[in-house]
């Protein structure tokens, strides 16, 4: 569903992601990992389009990303670590806006808007701005608007940054529950202890260089750490 | 199409919901500025109505006047608009959150771009239409015109809005995208304006040695005049247009309003293509291109060790505000932006032969100058001064918890604001009255002013700064807004009022020869007693409030 093929990206002289490849298969869940400022955000950006690679290929469900950027978009969902969100805008609108942007038909934005606000506790922020939501609301707003489109891929930059335990578990369950259904889901997070817990597969990314691949046993194995934690393996691999 | 209808559904949702959002504020100051914003308006229509009342004691030459004057004033209008449409579309493209989230979207960049451009045209046109109500509200008064006129005025405002502000955000798209970068960039504009520096003066040494000869300085005391009737200015179909739709040519009237709506078509037909090609290519180049910078603060070093004579803690405190402004293109970008074209204008005042008017016109100029440096001051000054304290926001505690003490925060701030206004204001008023050869007298007067402004403007910012933190905002634009912000705004331009009129009044008096010298001498030592009772509370209080306000406060 997601390849890359010799992905590189410099800001001039710094090169923020060298060479590289990697597959990720329908359904899968797949959490990157690297130390901050190892180009986590860059690979994600690059995926969605928004910044161009220097070199190398992208292509998502077989559709290049510099051949047809809108048909990669129309498939795609991407929540950034810091969403932008119209603060001026209820929730409701919010949900229309988009599903006219992904020309979503009007009944199943009212159907699925009756389904989603429920499922993310919303119902009663329905009609209040955005602007008056906690940061735990408007990352539930957020999702809510994302999924709406059914996106094949979703890209999630740091999805847990400032929620309680309660949120966390959501948007846990959620990503796990969208893997099983065909979703691929490719997430960034530098807490270990969720991603040992969802993942299919890790990769460690190391200054721009993809250090490893693989499930959690398979990346243990490769450090030769034995019924260690996935902290142990990253040290091991990030030092 | 449905995607860009939804985007200017969301807009009108958003202006909509603009009324839920103003009802969370306090009335007091709604009303405020409600008040304020009339009594500018209301200002303005009496202007204006004024100037056409000296038009008609032309005579004939006053009505072949209007007609070039209405050209003229859209001429001014739709240049001041394509470039403030440059600025606001750097922002509304290249800087604003939500283009990245429209990236994301199945929309095409030509789309995306058209409607950044749409928003631009909003954003920039508030002042134009602030402007121009007035403007036709005081000629439909005063040649007695139904409603029917100001409609037909709105009927061709916006299209020529549309098209102005498209030509800004057109040449900003492709600047953004071609135009060279950091040392090349800077290289350009300091050759631009050595050259501009250069070309003013050799004009102004020219233009005194000019005979006197009465036609040839009517012609050139409004030279805009000839220039804004030229029939190839989209402005002047819209003057043209008024006018015959005002008198019943409906034909004309709609043939050029057919002329000026298709260019715009055009315009946003080469903002699509030009968004298309290039608005992906430009964001990349303006956001995410060039080496990290790294800056080893050579001059900032230097200026360290010039200021020794200070306590450490005070230099700290001075060379880090510097450092943040200098590293803010925004702010000093603006400030240079304004200052800039005032001192252009004011070194092109004998090419204009503006030193060549009576005495009386001079001394107009002269403190029309002074009020409009002072406003200059008065808006940076609402607009960077006043939030630098807010603007510390969640590393407030940094100085907060430091040993400097609150006093003297306050104090480096307002000694910074103060350096940097009365640097300007004081430079530019001198080259202003020096244009205008008006006598020393004039020249010590409107040099005060510019000095006691800088005071009293600077004590005002950083003071109500202090006094109505919000540490909690991280957006300028709102701290401004709030009711602190307002209120310095609004106190800012009476203290301007306040100084510059009696000083430009008592002269006039005495250039129409209605006051005598004795009288105003007199007049002179009471208007500085005045300016000094009105600068030094101005000053001294919003200090002396803000710092209280800082020593009480919890954080």
């Amino acid at each position: 569903m997601i390849e890359l093929e010799h992905l590189s990206k410099n800001y001039g002289s710094v090169r923020a992601v060298r060479d590289l490849n990697l597959k990720i298969s329908r359904g899968e869940l797949f959490c990157f990992l690297g130390p901050n400022g190892a180009g986590k955000t860059t690979t994600i950006k690059m995926m969605c389009g928004l910044l161009h690679p220097s070199a190398g290929a992208i292509r998502i469900g077989g559709i290049d990303i510099r051949e047809d950027p809108i048909a990669v978009r129309r498939i795609t969902g991407y929540i950034p670590d810091f969403p932008f969100l119209y603060d001026r805008l209820t929730a409701a609108e919010f949900f229309e806006f988009t599903g006219d942007l992904y020309k979503v038909p009007r009944e199943e934005v009212a159907r699925e808007m009756d389904v989603s606000f429920e499922r993310f506790g919303l119902v009663e922020q329905r009609h209040v701005l955005i602007k008056d939501l906690s940061h735990g609301l408007r990352q539930r707003v957020i999702y809510a608007v994302t999924l709406l489109h059914k996106p094949r891929v979703l890209f999630v930059d740091e999805p847990f940054i400032g929620l309680d335990p309660f949120s966390i578990r959501m948007i846990k369950d959620l990503l796990k529950t969208k893997a099983r259904e065909g979703m691929t889901i490719f997430l960034t997070t530098h807490i270990l202890a969720l991603i040992e817990d969802m993942a299919d597969r890790i990769g460690i990314l190391v200054n721009g260089n993809l250090a490893a691949v693989g499930t959690f046993e398979q990346l243990a194995a490769h450090c030769s750490i034995q019924g260690g934690r996935l902290e142990d393996v990253f040290f091991s691999l990030a030092t | 199409m449905r995607e860009f209808l939804a985007l200017l559904k969301k807009d009108l949702r958003t202006a909509r919901n603009l009324g839920r959002v103003v009802r969370e504020h306090s009335s007091f100051k709604i009303g405020f500025i409600l008040v304020f914003a009339s009594s500018i308006l209301l200002g303005l229509w009496t202007l204006f109505a004024a100037g056409f009342w000296f038009l008609d004691s032309l005579g004939g030459l006053g009505l072949m006047l209007v007609s070039r004057l209405f050209a003229l004033f859209f001429l001014g209008l739709g240049v001041m608009l394509a470039l403030s449409g440059i600025l606001t579309s750097y922002t509304t493209f290249f800087r604003s959150d939500e283009t990245a989230f429209l990236f994301l979207k199945p929309l095409g960049m030509g789309h995306i771009a058209l409607y950044k451009a749409l928003q631009s045209a909003v954003y920039s046109s508030w002042a134009f239409f602030f402007t121009i109500i007035p403007f036709i509200g005081a000629y439909a008064w005063h040649e007695k015109l139904s409603v029917f006129f100001s409609l037909v005025t709105l009927f061709f405002s916006i299209p020529l809005v549309l098209l102005c502000s498209g030509i800004g955000s057109l040449i900003c798209l492709i600047g953004a995208r071609w135009l060279p970068r950091g040392k090349w960039l800077l290289s350009i504009m300091v050759v631009l304006a050595v050259g501009v520096a250069i070309w003013g003066m050799r004009a102004a040494s020219v233009s005194a040695a000019l005979d006197e000869d009465t036609t040839l300085f009517l012609s050139r005391l409004i030279p805009g005049l000839r220039a804004a009737s030229n029939p190839l200015w989209p402005s002047w179909w819209v003057a043209e247009g008024i006018m015959a739709l005002a008198r019943g040519q409906w034909a004309r009237g709609l043939m050029l309003w057919s002329v000026l709506f298709s260019n715009v078509l055009v315009m946003g037909m080469l903002i699509e293509i030009a968004g298309q090609a290039y608005f992906y290519k430009a964001w990349q180049r303006v956001n995410y291109s060039g080496e990290i910078v790294k800056r080893r603060g050579t001059l900032l070093g230097s200026l360290d060790r010039a200021l020794g004579f200070l306590g450490a803690d005070t230099r700290a405190l001075i060379v880090k505000d510097i450092r943040t402004f200098l590293r803010d293109p925004t702010q000093w970008s603006q400030g240079l932006i304004f200052f800039g074209l005032l001192g252009l204008y004011y070194l092109n005042l004998r090419n204009l032969h503006y030193h060549m008017l009576p005495s009386e016109w001079r001394n107009v100029i002269v403190f029309l100058n002074v009020f409009s440096v002072s406003a200059v001051m008065c808006s940076l000054g609402s607009r960077f001064v006043y939030p630098q304290l807010s603007l510390e926001g969640q590393g407030f505690w940094i100085i907060g918890l430091s040993p400097v003490g609150m006093r003297r925060v306050l104090a480096s701030k307002f000694v910074l604001a103060v350096g940097g206004m009365m640097g300007t204001s004081v430079a530019l008023m001198y080259l202003s009255t020096r244009m205008l050869l008006v006598p020393p007298r004039v020249q010590a007067v409107a040099l005060g002013v510019a000095v006691a402004m800088s005071l009293g403007i600077a004590g005002l910012s950083t003071g109500l700064g202090a006094l109505f933190l919000d540490l909690k905002q991280t957006n300028p634009a709102s701290i401004v807004s709030g009711f602190g912000g307002t209120l310095n705004l609004v106190l800012s331009l009476l203290l301007i009022c306040g100084a510059v009129f009696p000083f430009g009044f008592l002269f006039h008096l005495r250039y129409i020869e209605r006051l005598g010298e004795p009288e105003l001498q007199r007049g002179l030592v009471a208007a500085s007693l005045w300016v000094v009772l009105l600068t030094l509370p101005a000053t001294l209080i919003p200090l002396w409030l803000g710092g209280r306000s800082l020593r009480k406060r919890e954080y």
